[in-house]
């Protein structure tokens, strides 16, 4: 029997909602289940704001999160009453029993369960009371009642207590004392039918391991297995774990990391520690990609290598630090003054987190050039189960080095000619000292302003680049769906390509014939393959998460025709329905038309 | 005073050219206006680097905007013209991924202490091992001469042309608060002296910053010009203690009568040490990957 059950916990900032949803999404993955999870925090650390930890769990591979849940937990009524109605036919809403005396009316969530939902109430704080001897640990108290109420093993909870409290001997002996009350408490209850746990799939490959990783954390491996030598960076919301996972893990591999005075400092430092031959990376969001603009320009024109990761957030200026957002595009792309063309990638899932990172750093050594990887929030907070190959499946060095010099010719750093990559020399070899310079130079890297200079270094930046587009084991764009004609085809990039291609199958699902591509590479853009999509569709749809449709700009920039955009900016991940509904109304569209 | 003797230019040029420092001039001419306090110190970077017998392909010059910036073209080694007031996260980058390297980063009063002035206290309290040049002129030249953040009080520029009112940065005294391990000052006229405080410098482990002073002679007539200069620069007492920081800072206070010498040195360790400290800690194994051979370190005193 396949599995395919959501599970959201809401509650308030401080009450252990995430913390509740790590230990669950642990527990079932442990138990060999898939994990697609969000969580939705606020900016502050603690206040009244609204947190929501929420997990599909299933056998067979999902693309994103579900519209309905299954199951809604209730840790702070006032903050989960409007997400009552997510909760589908003959699903639970389990909450806290708790006099409702007191509160206004329609104050408690009891009063919005819907007349198909299962209400459990539960006396959440009565429990926790009884069993950690305070009101602590209510949210491990309902994770135990789940548990009795779906009928899962108590020693995969018990070891993601464990493992969550590994540190706090006297957290974890409440934790499981409550997590107990909890599932005590469960079996006098009625039973959930509609909702069931099917035997778990295995998928392992020989060799593989099988994890239930982040995205930010997926980029973290990617980087360490590709042989990450240095790392600069500052602080930002929603890159920050990224820098702080390298810091723990960096030294135990001999790597140096350095939190800098500033974005500026950091990519300056990357672009140095390039120059010189190492391996070198920074993480930021939105406002450190715009400090870092001029300086990227340099790594451009001096040809060096260097790696940025960048998670999206909403904007512009400080914007929604902890929302979700696609508008970094355009900044990623384009961003800085003069024709500056960089490496832009954008990875759809955690996988590509993993795969992107990595190979970001050949790329960067290949084309000698500055790579953005590009994700958002929704995809550094989004965890997924990722199957990780025995060996990385990364080359540990892509330079071009110059051979030996003959005596008394001058090293061309910028030779031009071929396929516009320069062998490049790095400080400490004999024969091959260059400047780099953000001017514009000659061949041996001397400033000069001629025209003719100008014309052939700006081709020669803008031509090396096209051979990133087949650069080995890399995916720039991928199709999905029916083959050959479609009536409409999808057309997405970054974290929204799950919402996509599940609208996608759903509509498939629904007799429509249709198909999505995702697109990775953003620059250089894979021109020839997008095009050909494009030709195979009636109607286009580009779905994005910001209100420009910075994607469909770009699209259009590079493939005249006209498409339909879909843009919204509510901060969380868009919703599969919206898209179907779209891709219903074109399909109709097109029908109605025939008819006519 | 000891005995003058003549000098004669022929014997001149072939002890510059047996000295070997010659090596570490480019062949690039330098583009800066003729009487420039610049010519010197290219001229004692040369004869440091000479001295301290650094292999060329182990020097990295490093800059970023400005008159003075220019200067990794007229060295004859590695080097990097980066971007206005970027040049010291630029080096520590650079020395960051391979601290074998000898690391010079060169700039001027506008790069080091306008738009780059939030890199300088970081630098120095990391204590980065690297040497920062100031050439201070107290005016931009790149630009055709408008006000610095080390121009006086009155001087008149084009942006600034009824009187500066802004009053001037002290970079000594900031150096020596913000606890760079090696700071010292020169003067572009006193090319001798130049040159040894240079090769101090670079023998130094860890941050060693020198501030020099250096007429604009093409857009200041009025305020640091040589003859003012000449005037007012003095030694640093015979007895003073350049381990105290309290009285490097005394002395430092006292900008109307700039005094040269090394004003302060620690030994304590740079950023290279604590990182490979951290790598230690967390039980992992020193990078095999030096590329360079620290041929420098024979030299060290």
């Amino acid at each position: 029997m396949a599995t395919d059950i959501q599970i959201s916990i809401v509650g308030s900032a401080g009450d252990g909602t995430i913390a509740a949803g790590d230990i669950l999404k642990n527990a079932l993955a442990g138990m060999g289940y898939k994990i697609i999870s969000f969580d939705i925090y606020p900016p502050e650390i603690r206040g009244f704001g609204k947190c929501i930890a929420r997990m599909r769990i299933t056998t067979e591979q999902a693309y994103s999160l579900k519209h309905k849940s299954d199951v809604l937990i209730s840790l702070d009524d006032s903050h989960a009453i409007p997400h009552a109605g997510e909760v589908r036919e003959c699903g639970a809403v389990i909450y806290e029993r708790a006099s409702i005396v007191q509160l206004p009316e329609g104050g408690h969530i009891s009063a919005h369960i819907g007349p198909g939902q299962l209400p459990y109430p539960v006396p959440v704080r009565e429990l926790a009371e009884k069993s950690t001897g305070a009101n602590r640990s209510r949210n491990i108290v309902v994770l135990g009642f789940l548990a009795g109420l779906l009928d899962l093993p108590d020693e995969a909870f018990l070891k993601a207590i464990a493992k969550k409290f590994k540190r706090k001997a006297e957290a974890a002996a409440a934790s499981e004392a409550a997590y107990r009350i909890g599932r005590d408490f469960a079996a006098q209850t009625f039973k959930l039918d509609d909702v069931v746990f099917g035997p778990p799939v295995s998928t392992v490959v020989a060799g593989a391991t099988v994890e239930m990783i982040s995205g930010n954390a997926a980029i973290v491996r990617g980087a360490l297995d590709a042989g990450i030598d240095t790392f600069f960076g500052y602080p930002i919301t929603p890159a920050t774990s990224i820098m702080e996972r390298l810091a723990a893990e960096m030294p135990k591999r001999g790597g140096r990391l350095l939190q800098t005075e500033d974005e500026i400092s950091a990519i300056s430092a990357v672009i140095g520690a390039g120059y010189a031959g190492a391996r070198a990376a920074t993480s930021t969001s939105g406002p450190g990609l715009s400090l870092m603009a001029e300086m990227l320009g340099m790594g451009v024109i001096g040809e060096v290598p260097a790696v940025i990761f960048v998670s999206q957030r909403g904007g512009p200026s400080t914007g929604l630090p902890t929302k979700t957002e696609q508008s970094d595009l355009h900044m990623a792309v384009f961003g800085g003054h003069g024709d500056a063309p960089r490496i832009v990638i954008a990875p759809t899932n955690v996988d590509g987190c993993y795969r992107c990172a990595g190979k970001a750093f050949e790329l960067a050594e290949a084309y000698q050039t500055p790579v953005i990887v590009l994700v958002d929030l929704y995809l550094s907070n989004r965890y997924e189960t990722v199957v990780f190959p025995a060996r990385p499946p990364f080359e540990a060095d892509m330079n071009r080095r110059p051979g030996k010099q003959s005596a008394g010719a001058q090293y061309k750093r910028y030779a031009l000619g071929g396929d516009s990559i320069s062998p490049r020399a790095i400080p400490g070899e004999k024969g091959t000292m260059h400047v780099v310079t953000g001017l514009e130079h000659n061949e041996l890297g001397r400033p000069s302003d001629q025209a003719e200079m100008h014309e052939a270094m700006s081709r020669k930046r803008h031509e090396k680049l096209k051979a990133a587009l087949k650069h080995p084991d890399l995916t720039t764009c991928k199709r999905f769906g029916d083959e050959g004609a479609v009536d409409v085809g999808v057309i997405s990039w970054g974290s929204n390509f799950g919402e996509s291609l599940e609208a996608m199958l759903k509509a498939r699902g629904e007799g429509i014939r249709c198909a999505a591509m995702k697109v990775v590479m953003l620059s250089p853009f894979p021109t020839e393959a997008v095009a050909a999509f494009l030709a195979d569709c009636k109607e286009v749809l580009v779905p994005e998460l910001n209100y420009q449709g910075q994607f469909a700009n770009l699209l259009q920039a590079h493939v005249a025709r006209p498409v339909t955009r879909l843009n919204r900016v509510p901060g969380e991940p868009m919703k599969v329905e919206d898209i179907l509904e779209e891709i219903r109304r074109l399909a109709g569209r097109k029908a109605a038309q025939k008819a006519a | 005073m000891g005995e003058i003797k003549p000098v004669y230019l022929e014997e001149k040029l072939k002890e510059i050219e047996d000295s070997g420092r010659l090596d570490y001039r480019s062949k690039t001419l330098p583009t800066w206006c003729p009487g420039c306090g610049y010519f010197s110190i290219v001229e004692a970077v040369a004869a440091s680097l000479c001295e301290l017998n650094v292999p060329n392909e182990n020097a990295v010059m490093v800059s970023g905007i400005g008159c003075s910036s220019r200067f990794p073209f007229f060295v004859n080694s590695y080097g990097m013209h980066t971007l206005h007031g970027r040049a010291l996260p630029v080096a520590t980058g650079v020395k960051t991924a391979n601290d074998a390297l000898t690391v010079v980063v060169v700039g001027g009063d506008g790069d080091g202490f306008a738009i780059g002035g939030g890199h300088v206290p970081h630098a120095a309290r990391r204590n980065v091992d690297i040497t920062y040049l100031l050439f201070d002129n107290g005016i931009y030249g790149l630009t055709k001469g408008q006000t610095s953040p080390t121009s006086a009080i009155g001087f008149r520029t084009p942006t600034s042309p009824y009187e500066n009112p802004d009053r001037p940065l002290n970079p000594l005294l900031m150096l020596l608060s913000y606890g760079a391990s090696w700071v010292g000052q020169a003067y572009a006229g006193r090319p001798d002296h130049l040159h040894k405080m240079i090769t101090q410098a670079m023998a130094h482990r860890g941050f060693s910053y020198l501030h020099i002073l250096s007429p604009c002679v093409t857009f200041d007539k009025t305020h640091r010009t040589y003859g003012n200069l000449g005037m007012q620069v003095r030694d640093l007492p015979a007895d003073h203690d350049p381990t105290d920081r309290l009285a490097a800072m005394r002395e430092a206070m006292d900008d109307a009568l700039p005094s040269l010498g090394l004003y302060y040195r620690e030994e304590r360790p740079t950023l290279a040490d604590a990182l490979d400290g951290l790598v230690e800690k967390a039980g992992g194994e020193l990078p095999g990957k030096v590329v360079a051979k620290p041929a420098r370190k024979a030299a060290r005193r």
